[in-house]
């Protein structure tokens, strides 16, 4: 029992040690490619002040982290916003589906790099136009789940709402909704997933403080290893972001 | 005219040669305060009987009155207990019940609410077990409360569609009792459908019993009365001359109807006409057979 639980320990640390090991190697043969320690040494003062704002874009982690979390979140809940009711509706209406199911897989595999320029077209600022981006490109998931989850909703549990006679708002908030609630919110789970990969592309685009606008200010300015950096606290935060939105998944599905 | 009536009723699922013809031309009148029930083999069309009489699906042909109105969906007083309970699972026991008692007596403040289905439920021994979902209880239990429920709403018309074909013999028994109890204890006087694979179970409850044939095309039999006095009790039954009579009656008819079905594998035939030599206590399932 005990030596399963290190298996579950080591393992994923071997992964990540072996991860590691290529880049090193890498490190060796690419010329412009920092190693681990060179990338340590340079990015040391991020992570060690992770709170200190020097620049613009010259600021710990932290801070760079919490604007880019914030900007996320902000179109995150735009996305999820339109597209809970619009999933909804979608799976509750035969006619809709058909109507707007085509055009919803047109727009689905739009990149947020496509979306962009077109919000800064319309918005004339860079900050909505970021938003725009983010909602626009992860409200797909919460769309389709929703309408997905609507449409699976057994017939016994329509059968139980047309029995007792209730009334629309009492069949979509007692039945509906928490028929549906497991699967939109594996679509917010696939949603904050995507709203995250856009964060880094409207940042670099946009040129705003961030993760993503670090990323880029920094690959401009030729220093490589704070790319790295960038790269790991992104990978870092969208992994933990997915465990949160995980968790909140599985506490629903225990019913 | 009867309180209950359907008539001329006929339903098909699929169209062109590959069509089921399930019912013809089905004619069925209830009395008022009756308890009807309506006994037949699984598969043979009951359960789409019922569905048409309380207004879940719209028949083919011929019409269905309640109390001379024609039925259009499910009518206010009505109330249905199914064979998988259709209990909602994010709701505990009491909130399953409450909430039908919410929807039939909007009028009542909350609290009200809530009394009347917690009464419900001790009354059919669920005291205990108010604020379980229904995940938690056993299959009897949340047949007790899918009852509770019905009965809850104060319904003038009840539809039991085998609300115990789920459930293990001795479950079975046990809650077949309570809801005779339940059914002769009721405040108002209720119609009651009951559709049922047991002839036992039919004669324990019932004021009268209607055999139905098999699908496809199938109709009603000769309905037989039960006219022993009420609550009966299962060891009752098994003596007493009426019952055997009303017994004999509906069997015959069943496994008569058997005989006339068409396009019948020839196992069956034989299984069903053995079980008739012998009181029967459920008729054969066919699928089973």
């Amino acid at each position: 029992m005990n030596a399963k639980r290190l298996l579950h320990i080591v393992l994923p640390l071997s992964g990540i040690a072996l991860v590691g090991l290529v880049w090193l190697v890498a490190s060796q043969s690419v010329p412009d490619l920092p190693s681990p320690l060179r990338t340590w040494e340079e990015s040391k003062l991020y992570l060690l002040k992770p709170l200190e704002k020097r620049g613009e874009m010259d600021q710990g982690i932290v801070l760079l982290a919490y604007y880019s979390l914030v900007r996320v979140s902000k179109g995150f809940l735009l996305g999820i916003l339109l597209g809970t009711p619009l999933g909804l509706l979608l799976g509750m209406s035969k006619t809709l589906h058909r109507m707007f199911d085509p055009i919803i897989q047109i727009l689905r595999p739009i990149s947020p790099l496509a979306w962009l320029p077109l919000g800064l077209v319309i918005f004339r600022k860079s900050e909505p136009a970021a938003l725009f981006a983010i909602a626009i490109c992860s409200m797909w998931p919460t769309v389709i789940n929703g309408a997905a989850g609507v449409r699976a909703i057994p017939q016994d549990y329509w059968n139980v709402a047309r029995v007792l006679r209730l009334s629309p708002f009492r069949t979509f908030t007692k039945v509906v909704i928490p028929a549906t609630l497991p699967y939109i919110f594996t679509g917010y789970r696939l949603s904050l997933g995507i709203a995250w990969l856009v964060i880094v592309a409207s940042e670099m685009l946009t040129g705003t403080p961030g993760v993503g606008g670090f990323l880029w200010q920094e690959y401009n300015s030729l220093i490589y290893a704070h790319i790295l950096l960038a790269t790991i606290t992104i990978g870092v935060i969208g992994f933990a972001l997915d465990r949160l939105m995980g968790m909140a998944e599985t506490r629903l599905r225990v019913t | 005219m009867a309180f209950i009536e359907a008539s001329a009723v006929s339903k098909s699922f699929g169209t062109g040669p590959s069509a089921r013809h399930v019912l013809h031309d089905v004619t069925l009148e209830v009395e008022r305060g009756e308890f009807v029930s309506i006994v037949g083999f699984m598969g043979c069309g009951k359960s789409t009987l019922l569905n048409i009489i309380t207004g879940l699906v719209p028949a083919d042909a011929g019409e269905v009155r309640l109390g001379g109105d024609l039925v259009r969906g499910i009518s206010q007083g009505a109330a249905i207990v199914f064979q998988n309970y259709s209990l909602l699972p994010w709701f505990s026991a009491l909130e399953n019940v409450r909430l039908a008692v919410a929807a039939a007596f909007p009028a009542w403040p909350r609290g009200r609410q809530a009394d009347h289905a917690r009464r419900y439920l001790e009354k059919i021994g669920l005291g205990s077990a108010l604020h379980r979902r229904p995940s938690q209880l056993s299959g009897g239990m949340r047949q007790r409360v899918a009852i509770a429920r019905a009965f809850a709403t104060e319904p003038t018309i009840l539809f039991l569609d085998e609300p115990f074909g789920a459930l293990d013999a001795l479950t079975r028994a046990n809650l077949q009792q309570d809801l005779a109890q339940l059914c002769s204890s009721a405040e108002r006087q209720v119609t009651t459908i009951m559709i049922t694979n047991s002839v036992e179970e039919a004669l324990l409850l019932s004021d009268r019993i209607v055999p139905m044939t098999r699908a496809p095309r199938a109709t009603l039999g000769r309905p037989v009365g039960v006219a022993m006095a009420r609550p009966r009790t299962a060891a009752q039954l098994l003596h007493d001359e009426d019952a055997v009579r009303v017994r004999t009656h509906v069997v015959e008819s069943l496994t008569a109807s058997v005989h006339r079905a068409p396009r019948l594998p020839p196992l069956i035939k034989s299984e069903a006409s053995d079980a008739s030599d012998t009181p029967l206590i459920a008729v054969p399932d066919r699928t089973e057979a």
